[in-house]
């Protein structure tokens, strides 16, 4: 009797020993899907609310991707006065003008052209004809600066960069305001001494009154 | 041979005004799909019904009025707009009051009528070809299953081998008892199995005690090994992180590497903020508002973004009821005891994005590249020389410094001597 007792327990405690090994080895990872197996908490599973995460905080999910609280301002933030209308982009042509200084304007070209190469090259081209790489695969290529761009007022650079045009987006959250103007220094780089004419990219007849502040 | 005209046959007459009308209705079609590309391919498509900024022009003279209307709009949309005809008001409210650009002085009415000619002939079969690249760029997502874990090769070995021996005792156990009542013997003792076992390894007592060390041996290293594996999201075996399937299959290989967009263009905050930052489907829409196939899942995959984004690819009209929030997977993640800050390496260090992401670039399945330890980022900082020169945050402090050890020392800024290895810049 005795000895069958021993038997019992030594063949189950190097069962145990065997299963503890397996769980062991088991651990190392091979599905890359899966993030692993934290051995004791480690905090990679933030008790925090983190950005970009789901928490269930008492019973409740609470998504942490989620828009600002309506009216909430940034800080820093400057308001934009022309509206996303035809009339606020003429409006834009004709009396907004680079707050960045004039004198220290190769200054602000050389910060354009890094902001150019990160966010403008890839559909505008390196030297602004509409030949970027994307800008080929779009359904119409970007119009060159130097082409039918050629006389674009600084104002309407800075509308279409803040509101999109045509098949462009709106860059505004990418883009600080005076990321902006350093750009259109750079744009305006690009696009080469005005020829005398008119703006060939008038779309509405720009009202002579005054400028409805948006956003 | 009098009187002889050489008479040309109507045919070949025939033939040759064709020619020489066609081909002057050619080079008037080809100029007019230059100006056409130029000035109005941002907006419309030429041949199809797809809208862009403005309606695709397929079928556009069964549409609009009779006459030259059409030119006239062309030339001056605004005008007519305000001068209240009624269709131009129309199609100026269905395409949502976007107002079509004014070319009167930039177009001639000889340059409308060669545009009109080149949307009015079908479209020359070279630039009809299809669009869409080579299917099949990237490799195959999935990885192959590398083979069966030897451990598991091991113990199956051992449970048949146990059920062989447990069956053949039990056979021989049975013939002896046979063997025995044929005999008029008594039935054999009951030997017990443990018994047995015991009798052997007494006879083999050498070869079992090397047997036991070994396995301990290899059970311990085991364990040790398996260690090192747990929860960093990183193995080191094999130098594998974590890769998960992403709700969309975005691919960095496509977008950085072969249209060579920065990455600061989608993650635009990692220089003006702690976090890198996930692209809002408004920066996908950026480009894919016009780009709505791709080269290897066609529509499929960019369809994702437009369901995120409530985006209808036919009528471009945002419904923002219909909004879907992605929920892409982070890869790359550090405990919550740790700050990092990537303004502060990106801006200040100077550092590229591919020293700790790897080469993006040839990605197709975003991976994590570097381990993330702590004991990673610590021989970073120790073997990373800081930029100095040139670099506004560092001119007083360099010119302090070389100042006070003029001469006396040949020393490499790294970063753990400015600092770096202080527990609380990262722990607090």
């Amino acid at each position: 009797m005795k000895k069958n007792y021993r038997t019992i327990k030594l063949s189950i405690s190097a069962a145990l020993a065997g299963l503890v090994m397996a769980g062991f080895t088991s651990c190392g990872k091979k599905d890359a899907n899966s993030p692993g197996v934290e051995f004791m908490p480690d905090m990679y599973r933030s008790p925090s609310l983190e950005y970009y995460q789901v928490h269930t905080v008492d019973g409740d999910t609470i998504n942490n991707a989620m828009l600002p609280v309506k009216g909430s301002v940034a800080r820093g933030f400057i308001p934009y006065a022309y509206a996303n209308t035809p009339e606020g982009y003429e409006q834009a042509g004709l009396n907004l003008h680079n707050p960045l200084s004039a004198s220290d304007k190769e200054q602000w070209e050389k910060d354009g052209e890094v902001l150019y190469g990160k966010f403008c090259v890839h559909c505008h081209g390196a030297t602004g004809a509409g030949d970027g790489k994307v800008g080929a695969k779009l359904p119409g290529p970007p119009p060159a600066y130097s082409g039918p761009l050629k006389n674009l007022p600084e104002g309407k650079i800075f509308h279409s960069i803040t509101y999109g045009k045509n098949s462009m987006g709106s860059h505004a959250g990418q883009l600080t305001q005076e990321e902006r103007w350093k750009l259109v220094y750079f744009v305006q780089k690009l696009q080469g001494p005005k020829t005398a004419g008119t703006d060939s990219t008038k779309v509405a007849a720009a009202p002579a009154a005054t400028v409805t502040p948006s956003h | 041979m009098k009187n002889q005209i050489p008479r040309i046959p109507l045919k070949a007459l025939i033939a040759i005004v064709f020619t020489v009308f066609t081909i002057s209705s050619n080079l008037k079609a080809q100029d007019g799909a230059k100006l056409f590309k130029q000035n109005c391919a941002v907006c419309h498509s030429s041949h199809t019904d797809q809208k862009l900024t403005g309606p695709g022009l397929k079928g556009v003279f069964d549409r609009v009025p009779k006459g030259d209307w059409i030119n006239r709009w062309i030339l001056n949309s605004e005008k007519l707009i305000k001068g209240g005809d009624a269709y131009a008001n129309k199609i100026y409210g269905e395409n949502g009051k976007a107002a079509m650009t004014v070319f009167e002085g930039n177009l001639t009415p000889k340059d409308i009528d060669a545009i009109l000619g080149f949307i009015k002939a079908p479209l020359p079969v070279a630039a009809a070809a299809p669009a869409g690249g080579p299917a099949n760029l990237e490799g195959t997502q999935g990885e192959t299953a590398g083979g069966i874990e030897p451990l598991y090769v091991i113990l199956a070995v051992i449970v048949i081998m146990a059920v062989l021996l447990a069956s053949l005792r039990s056979v021989r156990t049975a013939l002896q008892n046979t063997v025995n009542r044929s005999d008029n013997q008594d039935e054999a003792m009951e030997v017990t199995f443990w018994q047995e076992v015991k009798n052997w390894m007494g006879g083999h007592r050498r070869f079992v005690g090397v047997m036991a060390i070994i396995l301990i041996f290899v059970g311990m290293k085991s364990c040790w090994d398996a260690c090192y594996t747990i929860g960093v999201y990183y193995d080191y075996k094999t130098q594998k992180g974590y890769k998960p399937e992403q709700p969309i299959k975005f691919s960095h290989k496509i977008h950085a590497g072969d249209n060579e967009i920065a990455c600061q263009y989608c993650h635009s905050s990692v220089e003006k903020s702690r976090h890198a930052g996930i692209p809002t489907v408004n920066i996908c829409m950026n480009c894919h508002k016009g780009i709505q196939t791709g080269p290897q899942y066609q529509g499929k995959e960019i369809g994702k973004i437009y369901e995120a984004a409530g985006f209808d690819p036919k009528t471009l009209a945002y419904d923002d009821s219909k909004q879907n929030p992605l929920k892409w997977i982070k890869v790359h993640n550090l405990p919550d005891h740790v700050y990092f800050n990537h303004s502060q390496h990106v801006v200040v260090g100077k550092i590229d994005c591919a020293t700790c992401h790897g080469n993006l670039k040839e990605m197709t399945v975003a991976e994590q590249k570097a381990p993330l330890t702590m004991k990673w980022c610590i021989d970073c900082h120790r073997k990373t020389e800081v930029v100095m020169e040139g670099n506004a945050y560092y001119d007083r402090l360099h010119k302090a410094l070389k100042e006070k050890y003029a001469g006396q020392y040949d020393v490499k800024f790294t970063v753990d001597k400015i600092g770096g290895l202080e527990c609380a810049k990262c722990h607090y």
